[in-house]
This record gives structure tokens, sequence and C-alpha cells, in this order.
């Protein structure tokens, strides 16, 4: 019986922290600032425990009855907890005033438990005996729980599962104390039957779990996040709704996975086509590894060399099995090579030469990126430019920013360079722009990689004609000590918006 | 593993929390460079051991700061190389030196130079040589990146230094009356950079009075406009409007085209420049070398440095012009040479420190504070990621008399320069003590000349600029203006009078 008894401690405690564990995770992950909800969580959860185990001393007759029905009580509370603060939050205006009465009433009737245990236990064990056994089971099981629950449960089961299968594991262990404690107890058959409405509800539950979620998020964001990080260098997350994956940097949308070969197929093929023999690519920014997905369909590039800042950018997508489905395991090709790095201080350092140079960086919404967008920048590019080379600078939309493409087609031209711009139809983006720059005249491609799904090659040509409502603009290049585009790009934006 | 077990709780328990320790840094530092020790023992007139050994060369530079490398770079590009340059600092620049860490260069002093006009020859030959200049257009990495400069007042940023908001009608109106009356000034062609090239006694009346008589006289009262010309006064004489020469103060205003755009500008400051000539020069250079005696000859000079007696043709001083009565034999005393005492700080700051929703400037300036602000040495950095970086800031000590401030810089320790500084950087910056690591000090008693009234038309200059003896003389304090571009015009004037002068005797 004793070590019966200890295991249900065990379990109880593994529940309690899980339901604690589910409120901070889920507040954080609504509201954000994951400090202040799991602060503010475990606190108002540890006082609620106070009250619990302060109210015990009332409870005087049927402790053991009393303690199935905490069970079941905190099976239905703490098992739904999860689904309920979804719903609540994807429904209501009152998540918070939901979220703390939640979390009091768990922590009130976990609080109660323990207290209820050890007097349920201090007929068998001295006080000395029983304290050091209950308290050691109860630490044990949070261990187990706060393990479990980012290695397993979040990652498996999701949320809302996670707190139903607790709740099961509550009402389980009610059912169970209703036969470890039989020869102490009445009305075993009401209180069985209670048990057995209260897991069958939870099962319920947990059959419809992913309804629930679906129900809520569908509320929540148009999109599912299912990735989201501060690295050093920016705060990368990653959305999911359906089969619609989408990346945004700074909150900047920089792909969806819907049609993003429209934006990677241009950006690549109408310039890497149009080069006899390319032999080595340059790729700056693109840490997604899409650009190179495109240029791998070139059997002739014996050399791809990738520069992006970020580490944790070229790692996720080298490693992340959907969007190493997306960039077609790009990563793994013996022809990449990965650099993390500045791009400017590199680009100056570096000996090398390229054939062909993509040059694929966020929208000039800073300072530091209007750094990238420069004649400094582009002449020091153009160093490193085969004869027969060509470069193709992501240039914003000539549509909604109008201004800024002339002005980046404007920068390349002042930094030397004959442009080729040309725009294509991306529909998460709208019309996007491009301009293809190099030392020598472009003639569009005779022939393209097989089996894309955007381009043809009759198609391209037609890419480089600009309707009037996109026409050049004249526009001043952009240099270190103006950075106009990054004002341009503000009034451009700013405009759209109002 | 040295890691004690208190730091692994402190730091892992943090890592827990998902909190960094944001507790105050422990700031290292001290003074550096420090030259005063040396340059008092020619003040004190203490006795130097007699030489050990004689070397005999053509041409001798005493002083390796601009005006000593311009006068170099002009002899070697004019085929001489039998010369020496004696520095007395372990680190030749002078005003144009810099510093390093892991972080980035950054100066010490002089951090920009204003993009060169037509008049100024020198200068513009010197940027070609150093690719600063290429077929007529300046390089674009060395223009000062935008943003350019900030100023901080009524507790909001503004663009640009000069003040433009907050003004009242009357404000605007004697902004826009001094402004005119500049451009009448730039129009006549007499103030000019270099200024030896427009220089005319046309204006000499306006060298008798102050700055700031001047402006009182024309009835500029603005509080403003006398707070932006005092800033600028500060600036680039370490010297209150009151103390300065009308004539230099229109000079600032009147000598530069106002189109241009700029400045020239590299993290380390001028010490790019100085880099550059070391480059073409170095070999002629020997630091730790302090002249202490200097005694013209029938046929030359004769140049005492530590141990060695050097036997030269001529002698190009272009130390700071102070130091020759203390070094040549029967010098005049000067009466005309005031100058400006100044300390500059180089900050180590580990994160970049909140500056209140702006955008990084290259140049930050309070109008709040008896400080010229500070220099993002990054800010000149083709990162566009940079979340260390290193400010120099710059204080000239103008309330009191240079000899009392002096004293000040000399009586009181790194700790309450250190403080006084942050102090200043606090009122702006809430969070400075937790970003800084590091504060360097560096001390100068006489950091530039001072345009006291009288000295931009003084006899004593006139005679000295006239370079006919053994000795030539060549710092920008013979401008009475200390500024890189009146450096290199005395250096390379005085290596121009060396060279006729060997050539034609020879």
């Amino acid at each position: 019986m004793g070590i019966l008894l200890f295991l249900t401690v065990l379990l109880v405690a593994a529940c309690g922290l899980i339901y604690e564990l589910i409120a901070g995770t889920i507040a954080s992950y609504l509201i954000g600032d994951s400090v202040f909800q799991f602060s503010t969580v475990i606190g108002t959860y540890m006082f609620a425990m106070g009250l619990g185990s302060a109210l015990s001393r009332y409870l005087n007759r049927g402790l053991i009855q009393r303690f199935i029905w905490i069970e079941l009580m905190l099976g239905v509370v703490g098992g739904f907890s999860s689904a309920l603060l979804m719903l609540a939050f994807a429904f209501t205006q009152g998540f918070q005033l939901v979220l703390y009465v939640l979390v009091v009433v768990t922590g009130i009737l976990v609080g109660l438990e323990i207290p209820l245990l050890m007097r349920i236990v201090q007929d068998r064990y001295t006080f000395r005996d029983a304290v050091a056994h209950v308290l050691t089971f109860d630490y044990l099981g949070a261990l187990g729980a706060s393990l479990l629950f980012p290695i397993l449960l979040v990652p498996h089961l999701g949320l809302v599962r996670s707190a139903l299968f607790f709740g099961l594991v509550n009402a389980g262990v009610a059912l169970w104390s209703t036969y470890l404690f039989a020869p102490q107890l009445m009305e075993k058959r009401s209180l069985r039957a209670a048990c057995f409405v209260v897991l069958s509800l939870l099962c319920v539950g947990i059959a419809k779990a992913k309804l629930i979620t679906i129900t809520a998020e569908d509320n929540i964001y148009a999109d599912e996040i299912i990735f989201a990080r501060d690295t050093k260098y920016q705060h990368i997350v990653l959305t999911r709704f359906k089969d619609d994956l989408r990346l945004f940097l700074n909150s900047h949308l920089q792909f969806s996975s819907r049609d993003e070969y429209r934006y990677h197929e241009t950006l690549i093929h109408p310039g890497l086509a149009a080069i006899p023999v390319p032999r080595t690519v340059l790729v700056l920014g693109g840490g997604d590894g899409l650009a190179v997905r495109e240029i791998l369909k070139y059997p002739q590039v014996e050399k791809i060399t990738l520069v992006d800042l970020d580490p944790e950018m070229t790692k996720l997508f080298s490693t992340q099995t959907m969007l190493t489905e997306l960039n077609q395991r790009a990563f793994e090709s013996p022809r990449l090579h990965v650099i993390n790095a500045d791009a400017f201080p590199w680009i100056d350092q570096s000996s090398e030469n390229f054939d062909f140079i993509v040059i694929d960086f966020p929208d000039p919404t800073n300072y530091a990126l209007g750094k990238l967008y420069t004649t400094a920048f582009y002449r020091a590019v153009a160093r490193h430019l085969g004869a027969q080379g060509f470069m193709v600078v992501q240039s914003t939309s000539p549509m909604f920013a109008r201004d800024s493409f002339w002005c980046i087609a404007e920068t390349l031209h002042q930094a030397g360079l004959r442009t080729f711009p040309y725009h294509v139809y991306v529909p998460s983006f709208g019309e996007w722009g491009f301009v293809l720059a190099g030392s020598h005249d472009y003639i569009p491609p005779k022939s393209i990689p097989a089996g894309l799904r955007f381009l043809n090659q009759e198609g391209i040509p037609l890419l480089f004609q600009f309707p009037p409502d996109m026409a050049r603009l004249p526009m001043p290049a952009n240099q270190l000590n103006t950075q106009v585009l990054v004002r341009t790009y503000e009034n451009d934006w700013k405009d759209i918006s109002h | 593993m040295r890691f004690s077990r208190r730091k692994f709780l402190r730091t892992s328990s943090a890592a827990l929390i998902g909190l960094s320790l944001k507790s105050e840094r422990q700031i290292q530092g001290s003074f550096v460079n420090e030259a005063a020790a040396t340059g008092h023992l020619l003040r004190d007139r203490k006795s130097f051991p007699p030489p050990k050994q004689t070397a005999k060369v053509p041409v001798v530079i005493v002083g390796g700061g601009i005006a000593g490398l311009s006068a170099a770079w002009r002899l070697r590009k004019q085929g001489l190389r039998d010369f020496v340059l004696l520095e007395m600092n372990a680190q030749a620049g002078g005003n144009a030196r810099s510093g390093e860490n892991e972080i980035t260069a950054y100066p010490w002093a002089a951090h920009y130079v204003p993009v060169p006009g037509r008049q100024a020859i020198y200068v513009r030959e010197l940027f070609e040589d150093l690719g600063v200049l290429k077929g007529g257009h300046w390089e674009e990495r060395y223009l000062v990146f935008a943003p350019q400069e900030r100023l901080f007042l009524y507790g909001r940023w503004q663009d640009g230094i000069e003040p433009a908001v907050g003004l009242t009608q009357a404000d605007k109106e004697q902004f826009q009356r001094l402004e005119e009356s500049f451009a009448k000034y730039r129009a006549t062609g007499a103030f000019t950079v270099p200024l030896e090239v427009g220089y005319s006694r046309k204006f000499a009346e306006l060298d008798r009075l102050s700055f700031a008589d001047w402006l009182k006289s024309q009835g500029f009262n603005s509080q403003l406009l006398n707070w932006y010309m005092n800033y600028a006064c500060r600036d680039d004489y370490g010297a209150l409007t009151q103390d300065t020469s009308a004539w230099a103060g229109i000079h600032y205003f009147s000598s530069r085209e106002a189109e241009e755009k700029g400045p020239i500008t590299w993290p380390e400051g001028n010490g790019w420049i100085t880099k550059r000539l070391l480059e073409r020069v170095g070999e002629n250079v020997r630091t730790d070398q302090m002249v202490h005696r200097i005694v013209t000859t029938s046929h030359g000079a004769r140049v005492f440095a530590g141990d060695i007696e050097y036997q030269t043709e001529f002698v190009i001083f272009a130390a700071p012009t102070f130091l020759a009565p203390y070094v040549i034999d029967d010098f005049r005393p000067l009466k005309d040479f005031v100058y400006s005492p100044w300390l500059t700080a180089n900050l180590t700051l580990e994160q970049i420190p909140d500056s209140r929703g702006a955008d990084p400037a290259w140049d930050t300036v309070f109008l709040d504070s008896p400080t010229l602000g500070y220099v993002d040495a990054t800010h000149q950095s083709l990162q566009t990621h940079v979340d260390r970086t290193v400010w120099t800031f710059y204080w000239a000590l103008v309330d009191g008399t240079p000899a009392q401030n002096r004293q000040s810089l000399l009586e009181n320790s790194w700790d309450y320069w250190k403080e006084a500084i942050l102090r200043d950087l606090e009122k702006v910056h809430k969070d400075i003590r937790r970003c800084v690591s590091r504060i360097d000090i560096m001390r100068m008693g006489h950091a530039m000349i001072r345009p006291t009234p009288g000295a931009i038309f003084s006899e004593q200059r006139d005679r000295l600029k006239r370079r006919d003896g053994r000795i030539l003389f060549a710092n920008s304090d013979l401008s009475a203006i200390s500024i890189f571009e009146e450096a290199q015009f005395h250096g390379v004037e005085a290596a121009q009078g060396v060279l006729h002068r060997l050539r034609g005797t020879r």
C-alpha cells in the first residue's frame, strides 16, 4: 500500500505542475512578454496553493472522499484549462480574467491535495516520515513533469491535449483511490460513477482536441506561429496555415511557401540562364536557401557561396524538416559554401570573382540596411563580378514603393553598371521588382532549366516591360552620406498605409 | 574550469529566468598619452645630459603632428629622403592621433576634415595621394555616413547642431540675418582655408574685438544663436565667443562654401591620415625623442634630442610654437599665443546605450552641457550589425582662464573626470553606466591654439611666417587656428621653403 500511496503523490504533484506550466506557456504564447507572464502565473498559483493549504484545516470529516472529489474537480478544471484559455482568448475580451481565475481555482485545489494526503497517511507513519515521504514524491513528480512538458508533451501532444491528458491522470487517481482506500470508503459506487463521467468527458475532449485548437487558432491568428526566436541579429517568426508556410524577419514578410517559387524563379533564372557558362555564384542574404535551390538547377555551377549574417537563420533552414522540404535540402549540397558574415565587410576583404551575384537583402527599412543599397556597396560588389557576369538585386516593389525601386536602379547605374530592371507579380507580396546589372548588354536566355513552375523562356522578355503606373521616375542615387533611400522607402510605404 | 560556483549559480539562474544581469558595470580606465611630465622638464629648464653621439642630416623636423608629417610628406615627394622627424611622444600624430581596441579604431582628438574647397590645393593633393579624391569625386566611404549630427534639446532630438526647434520669430530673424552677414564676408574672399590665401588687412579691425562684442554690436542677442556661436567657438577654438577674435568667429562660418557635403571622416578620425602619412614617411620618424635644445649656427643648427646631437642645415619647427622659447636659444618670449586646455575620453560600450528612440548619429551634442558631446567611432563602419562601440567624448575647458583649467586637469583624479563625463551623458542616456566598460581619458594642457582678439593679425606671427631663418616654423598655431588644413599648409610651405633654399644654395 505504501508505495502505491506515494505513487499517487507523485502523479498528483506532476499534474499540479503541468497545469501551472500550461497556464504560463499559453499566456506567454498568446500575449508575449514571457518573463512577466511566467512570473505572475507562478506567483498567483503559489499564492492560491497557500490558500488551499490554509483551507485544508476546515476539512475534517471524510478526508478520502473529499480527496477523490478534489481530484475529479482538478481533472475537469485542469484538463480543460488549455482549451478554455485558447477559446477565451479567441472569443472573449476577458482572457486575463479567465487566466487568473483558472490559476487561482487550480492552485487552491492543488494546495488542498498535499495537506489532505499527509493527514490521510498520518495514522500509518510518524509525522517525521510522513513529511519526508510525501514531500519527496511531491518534488519528484514536479521534476518529472517539468522534464516531460517541454520534451514530450508540447511537441507531441500540444497544449490542449497535454492538459486533457493530465486531467485523465487526476481522474484516474480519483478512480484508483476508490480502490486503494476501499475499506475506509462508503458510497463507493456513486464515487466511481462520477469518476467514469469525468474520464469520459476528458476522453471526448481529447478526441475533439484538434477541433478545439483549430477553432481557437482560426480566431487567434490568421496563421499558426510554429517558430519564433530572437537571434542576435533579428526576430525570426515562422507561421503556418494549412499548406502555407511564411517567414517573417523583424515582422516583415520574407516569403509565403504558396508563391515563393514565383519570386525565386524570377530572381534567379532571367540572369543566371543568360550567362554562357556560369561556374561560381555568390548569394548575399538569402539564408532561407530558396535562391540556392534555384541555382542548384544549373549543373555547370560548381560553387555557390552563400553569405548570410545570421547563423541561426541558415541553421534553421538546414535542419527544420518543413523548411528543408521547401528548399529541397539545398544546404546539403556539396556545391554550397555557407559563410555567416556581414556582407559589406565580407565582400571588401574577399578576393574571389563570381559569374553571378544575387543580392537578396531585406528592404531598406533602416540606416543599417540602407548601407547595403548604396553606390559604395554596389561598386564593391561589382569588383567581384566576372566579365560576362550579372548581378541581380531584390529591389522592393515598383508598385507600392515606386520611388524606392527606381532609386535602387539609379544607384546601380551610378555605380557604373548597366541596369535592366524587371518585375513579377507575387500574390503574397504584390508586384515585386528586381534589377539585373552588369557591364554589358543583356540578352534574354535561349533556354532555362526544365520543370519551373512559373517562368518559361517566352515569358522572360515580358518581365522587363513596365506599365505606366510603375514606369521609371527620376531619382537620385543612394549614397552612404545621404541615405536617401531609407527616407524614400519610409515615405513610399507611409503613402500606402494612409 | 575557473568558474566559481557562485558565478555559475548566478549566470545559470539568470539564464533560467531569461533575464540578463543588469547591475552597474565595473568601469576600468586611466589617463592615457600623458605628456605633461616630459613637457614640464622643458618648462622647468631641467638640465639634460650632454650628447653621446652626433649625426649629420640636412633637415630636422621637430614635432610629428600633422604639420611635421606633412612637411616630411612633401620632402619625400620632392625626392629628399635624407632627414629625420623627431617626435617627443611614443606615437606620432599629435592632435591626429588615434587608438584601437577589439571593437574599433577611434580618434584621440581631431576626427574629421571638411571637404576641402578649391583653394586648399595641398589638402586636395594629399587626398588624391591617399585615394580620398579620385577623378574629381570624393570616395563615398570616407564621407560621413547619414545620419550625421543630432542635438538634444528640450527633451527631444533634432537633426543637425544648429538649433531648429523652439525658436521664436526673433530667433529665426537673427539666424537669418547672421547668415546673410556671413555670406557677405564669404563673398569678399578674405576668409579662406587655408587662411593665408585670403589673408588681408582689410578686415583687421575685426581682429581687435571679441566675437561676443561683435555679435552684441550687431544686435544679435538671441540666446539660442549665442549658444550656437559659443558651441562653434568651443568646438574649433576651445574658447567662448568672449575670448575669441571676431575675425576668427566670422572665419569659422564664412570660410567654407555653404553647400558642401561631408565632412570627410574615418572610424579613427584624422588618425587615418596619420597612419597613411606614416606609411609614406615612417622610416624618417623617430618617436620618444624630445628635442630639448636648438642652437642656430652660421650655416645651420644644432638640435639636441636625448643623447644625440643633430647637425643640420635647416630645422622645420612643427611642434607647438609655445615650446620655442624653452628650446631655442635666444628666442624672444611669445605674447600672442594662448592655448586652450582640453580633455578627450574614449568610452568602450558593451551595448548601445538607449537614445530615447533616436536613430544613431555620427556626432551627438546636448544643448544643456558644458561639453562638446561625442562621436561614435563605429558610425563609419560598413557593418550592418553593430552591438558594441566606442564613443569619443570631447570637452574643451572654457570657463575660467586656461591656466586655471590646466591646473584643474592636473589636480583632479581620473575618477573625478569619469564621474563628470558619465553625469553629462546620463542626462540623455539613462543606462550609460550599464553599457560602459572602460573610459580612457587624455588630458591636454595645450591642446590647441586659441584665436584671441589680436592673434590673427599679430606682428609676431607675421615674422614667424616669413620662414627666412635657419629655423622654419610650421605649426598650425602660426594661423592662430588649430585645424588640419592650417597645419598641413604650414608644414608643406616650410618644406617647400627648405627645398628651395637647399637646392638654391647647392
